[in-house]
């Protein structure tokens, strides 16, 4: 019965979330220590991070930190569930993809509670920061995803997906170039990568909203953040890149679309927030712009 | 002929009357008051679909004829205005606020004549009289000079409105001779084809008395004021009620687009549809854009509402099936979760004593029953689901797109976007961060308060896992207005155009994830707790710093960087606008005042022109 | 004698040491290098942190004022357990080229518990990439507990902390007012 599906489905794919999440991660600190000319960690050293930091001892400033940490994970992984992922597909009914991103917004709003309430404005600041760069990267992806809606005639992505079988040159990223490109430039801001990681900016906000986290709740804030690397590639290929047969090629081209945010975030440095967003609506606008008059005229 | 929408009508009028005397005494006013409205509710229970009164009122020979007829419209808009009146009198009665309680049952009479009515004699009044009650009712707020300011600024307004609405009645008496609205509106289908223009001034002169009433632009300048000033008990039904007077009126009207048949097309919709549709969609960014910079909490969500409702405005606009369903669906959500939002915020305002967000912080602690309610309230505003708000959105987009439409899509997209901004700026400002140590002794709500919060919390739970009970009576209603209405498949789907959503299941998959994440959290590595002073400093010891709870909130300018990016829109001022033209007819009216207080050779000179041009006309005609 | 478990956990937090960027005095110009592509200290997992709640390992580089040693403790104090301490050139050990100074304390050890000292004026980064080595070493032996011998003795660290303190004057407060806070 559903129920017992979706305890099976957050059990497996919050588990395979995670650790391609974490993965990622440690390849990508490879990767960007090979671009830098040094070894770097091994690749496997977010997960070490990861048992370190449950493993350390903690404070909390009540229990809407508590509950707003444990939220930015859950509700992410809640969303996962409803993602198509090669040939796991728990809910095909209900995979539209507009609640899947509200639903995202859960775990950002969860998250931004709970270190908002550690009462350190750094924290704050940082979660200001995210927001006004979320309105920034919102706009051209929004722009980007109604294209396709209108193009596939469908909002649901098990149907986006269905739609793109049938070879390579049936791939959104080839038939909406525009959009592809928009998109993948609001992917660098909606995975914090340079040059839109104004949130956490180490130098200037003391980590923003990573002020007050420690232990196990620093532990939540890196789960989250593998999570929704796993979350935001997943929609990417879905709408884009066709989708897969099968988990690992879904997986090998999520590492593809991670891969090139990667490399722009090795070498660029970090926009002011206005920069950020004023860009955000030149280029990836008139981008997605262009894809939606394609589409509609 | 059925009495039940006589008495209606009729009781909040003897409530009124038995209020007014006792308004002296508040505890009795507002029992009186909350009375009254339960007694309404058990009338509004006995009321179905299809009765209908009428009444022939003699006047110096002249017969007037007063009609009512319950439409499921009727139904559905009085069901949810009496029931949320009766909550917010409910909490009214723990409130210390100077609310007058027969001002608000002579509004509540309006409200049920508005919806049952079927005459525009009858309309006109009703809506006089709850314009009247509530500009009064805007005068008792905290801050006496403003409340009038505002209540001066809100009648002006309405005043407009009604001259609009007047010369609209009337026009339309001419041409039909006859006041009952189904004549009319059908009177007006069936010329749309042949004379669109003519149509179109005469329902704009309506239009524009309703777009005053549910805040759209450009006539949204009265809205931050007249909420923000008047009493805290009043602004929820300011916000949560009174603004869907205006959707009302406008759903009234809209039918007519059916008829728009050879009429030229933007995009696939009737011209006139299309640019209502953009006013719709630049209300709701105007409204987002300016919430950014607000300090006062009531603005905020003064703002927020008026945006929320060009949300409703450019799905109505373009009145298909799913446009329809969305724009009185989001109709209904937004009364809801901004019900809940600013009964939540009479509570904070009434335990702080302030309602400038940057003087409030910390609160969670001290009002855990708010904290929540207003944490589902701000979850459900911007469209989380399984919160309330998700389904009225989802279906919104699902319409313009269905239409065609991305660029108004975008357009909302950044509004919801920007929702999700002011709300967290609200949500950190008043209750999380650094707690002021004048809070110290602030207590929650009594008791009455918190079973409204917790009701109106599960409200906003059930309605967003089970939509179906309210999207059903919407069929109906859309059904009624002559479009095929959406097939709604059980009571936890929202059903759209291209797919449906499956409510429950994101609540049990929130719920198991939500399990997991506390089983981790709890098996890990202890957790100690440490006060708001144990912060992270920069290794500066607070206390030599002169750092204080206040000095450390961020609160102030929240969203600086924004303003430089909103900046060039800030040069055009819709309020600039209203003002130059007061000061216009000040000045003509000084001018013409000058003829009236000169000497005795003015008078003569006028009089003199006058029968000059009066001979002519004589001769002439 | 530890148990399986603790082990394991040793072994993980051993090689995922996460540094306070905290840079106490001119040792600190070491660290850049250290954590750049030369000498790379990112492989062995250690990265810097911004803040004290994030951090594992507090490198105290180089000498120390009392001022900056009151901040110092502070910042200890609110780092999470287990937490380790390096004295990073010989101005924590002996007072190196300050010796004789009114200002530098002596001796880290008598005010906060240290694991590991490291020697020189100032330490290269090969020194220190040994140090890190040798304190992985001994937190997998189970012998790098100075988080607990701090409060095990927290009043003798506290009376010797309150007799340096009594000298500061503090800025912008009246002197009676002055506390600390734990």
């Amino acid at each position: 019965m559903i129920f017992l599906k979706l305890l099976e489905g957050i059990v497996g794919i919050g588990a395979l979330s995670i650790a391609v999440g974490l993965l990622f991660m440690g390849i990508g600190r490879k990767i960007t220590a090979r671009i830098h000319r040094r070894y770097g960690p091994p690749v496997l050293q977010n997960f070490i991070d990861i048992f370190k930091l449950f493993s350390k001892s903690s404070i909390s400033h009540g229990f809407a930190f508590d509950l707003g940490l444990v939220a930015g994970v859950s509700a992410l992984i809640a969303a996962v569930v409803f993602l198509p992922m090669g040939q796991i597909n728990l809910f095909p009914h209900n995979s539209s993809l507009i609640m899947i991103l509200y639903l995202m917004t859960m775990a950002y709003l969860g998250m931004a509670m709970g270190v908002s309430s550690s009462g350190n404005p750094n924290a704050t600041i940082g979660i200001a920061r995210a927001l006004t760069m979320m309105m920034g990267y919102e706009v051209p992806f929004a722009a980007v995803i109604f294209s396709v809606y209108i193009f596939a005639k469908t909002g649901s992505l098990t149907n986006i997906v269905a739609a793109q079988g049938g070879g390579f040159l049936n791939w959104n990223m080839v038939r909406l170039p525009f959009g592809f490109l928009a998109a993948e430039i609001a992917l660098q801001g909606m995975l914090g990568e340079k040059p839109f990681d104004m949130a956490i900016a180490p130098a200037e906000i003391a980590s923003g909203p990573m002020v007050e986290l420690g232990g196990k709740y620093l532990g939540f804030g890196m789960l989250q953040h593998a999570v929704g690397i796993y979350l935001e590639t997943g929609i990417m290929v879905d709408l884009f890149l066709g989708g897969a047969s099968n988990i690992w090629i879904f997986v090998v081209k999520q590492f593809e679309l991670f891969f090139i945010a990667l490399l722009i975030n090795a070498i660029l440095p970090r926009f002011k927030i206005e920069d950020g967003v004023k860009f955000m609506w030149k280029v990836p606008l008139l981008l997605g712009v262009i894809q939606a008059l394609i589409v509609v005229l | 002929m059925n009495y039940n929408v006589i008495w209606l009508v009729f009781t909040p009028l003897i409530g009124s009357a038995i209020a007014a005397i006792l308004y002296k005494v508040k505890f009795l006013d507002r029992i009186v008051t909350f009375s009254t409205f339960v007694i309404t509710l058990f009338l509004v229970f006995s009321t179905h679909v299809g009765q209908s009164y009428s009444l022939n009122l003699n006047f110096m020979n002249k017969v007037l004829p007063l009609s009512w007829n319950v439409t499921h419209l009727s139904i559905f808009m009085l069901y949810i205005s009496v029931i949320f009146g009766t909550i917010l009198t409910f909490y009214s009665l723990i409130d210390k606020s100077k609310m007058k309680g027969f001002l608000l049952l002579l509004i509540l009479a309006a409200n049920n004549w508005i919806f049952t009515t079927n005459d525009m004699i009858g309309f006109f009044f009703a809506w006089e009289l709850m314009g009247w009650a509530s500009v009064v009712s805007v005068l008792g707020g905290r801050d006496e000079k403003a409340s009038r300011h505002a209540a001066l600024y809100y009648a002006l307004m309405s005043i407009a409105g009604s001259y609009s609405m007047f010369f609209g009645i009337f026009t339309l008496w001419r041409l039909t001779g006859s006041f009952a609205i189904s004549t009319n509106v059908a009177y007006l289908s069936s010329i749309v084809g042949v004379h669109p223009w003519w149509v179109i001034g005469i329902v704009s002169l309506f239009f524009v008395t309703f777009m005053i009433k549910a805040g759209i632009f450009p006539f949204h300048t009265w809205v931050p004021m007249a909420y923000a000033w008047a009493p805290d008990t009043f602004t929820p039904f300011l916000s949560a009620v009174m603004s869907k007077y205006g959707i009302y009126g406008m759903l009234l009207f809209l039918p007519i687009s059916l008829m728009e048949k050879g009429v030229p097309t933007a995009f696939g919709l009737p011209w006139v549809n299309y640019i209502f549709m953009w006013i719709g969609v630049i209300t709701a960014v105007v409204g987002t854009v300016l919430a950014f910079f607000q300090d006062d909490v009531k603005k905020l969500f003064a703002y927020s509402s008026f945006s929320n409702l060009g949300y409703i405005v450019a799905a109505i606009a373009l009145f298909t099936p799913v446009g329809v369903t969305a724009g009185i669906y989001h109709a209904f959500n937004h009364l809801l979760f901004k019900g809940a939002l600013f009964i939540t915020l009479a509570a904070v305002i009434s335990r702080t004593g302030t309602s400038k967000m940057s003087e409030m912080g910390g609160l969670w602690r001290k009002m855990p029953v708010t904290f929540f309610t207003f944490f589902v309230g701000i979850a459900s505003a911007a469209g989380i689901p399984p919160f309330n708000g998700f389904g009225s959105k989802w279906l919104v987009y699902q319409a313009m797109i269905k239409q065609h439409l991305p660029f108004a899509t975008v357009m909302l997209f950044l509004a919801s976007t920007g929702a999700f901004m002011y709300l967290f700026k609200a949500f950190h400002s008043v209750f999380l961060g650094q707690r002021s140590h004048r809070y110290d002794n602030v207590k929650e709500v009594p008791v009455i308060g918190q079973i409204v919060e917790y009701f109106l919390m599960f409200a906003m739970i059930f309605f967003g896992l089970q939509p179906g009970y309210i999207l059903r009576p919407i069929g109906a209603i859309v059904s009624s207005m002559g479009l095929k209405p959406l097939h709604v498949m059980s009571n936890g789907y929202v059903t759209g155009m291209f797919s449906n959503v499956y409510m429950p299941i994101i609540g049990w998959s929130l719920a198991v994830s939500f399990t997991f994440g506390f089983i981790l959290f709890f098996i890990s590595a202890k957790h100690k707790y440490v006060s708001q002073e144990d912060n992270y400093t920069a290794g500066q010891l607070p206390e030599e710093w002169n750092l204080t709870p206040e000095t450390y909130q961020f609160s102030w300018k929240f969203y600086e960087p924004v303003e430089s990016v909103f900046a060039p829109f800030f040069k055009v001022k819709v309020d600039g606008f209203f003002r130059g033209l007061a000061d216009w007819t000040v000045a003509t009216s000084s001018a013409i005042k000058e003829i009236f207080v000169s000497n005795a050779q003015m008078y003569a000179f006028f009089a003199v022109v006058g029968l000059i041009i009066f001979v002519i006309a004589g001769w002439a005609a | 004698m530890m148990s399986e478990w603790e082990s394991l956990t040793n072994f993980f937090r051993g090689r995922s040491f996460w540094m306070l960027h905290y840079c106490t005095g001119c040792g600190a110009m070491e660290l850049p290098p250290t954590m750049t592509s030369r000498w790379d200290m990112e492989r062995f997992g250690i990265i810097p942190m911004a803040t004290p709640r994030q951090a594992d390992i507090l490198l105290v580089t180089g000498y120390l004022s009392l001022k900056s040693l009151k901040r110092l403790i502070y910042t200890y104090e609110q780092m999470h357990a287990p937490k380790w301490v390096l004295g990073f050139g010989s101005c924590t050990i002996n007072g190196g080229v300050y010796w004789d100074s009114y200002n530098v304390i002596e001796k880290l050890d008598k005010y906060l518990p240290v694991d590991l000292y490291i020697a020189g004026c100032m330490p290269r980064p090969e020194a220190i990439l040994d140090a890190f080595k040798r304190l992985r070493e001994l937190v997998e032996k189970g012998e790098a507990k100075g988080y607990e011998k701090y409060v095990k003795n927290y009043d003798w660290y506290k009376a010797n902390q309150d007799r340096l303190f009594k000298r500061i004057k503090p800025v912008l407060q009246k002197p009676e007012e002055v506390t600390r806070s734990a």
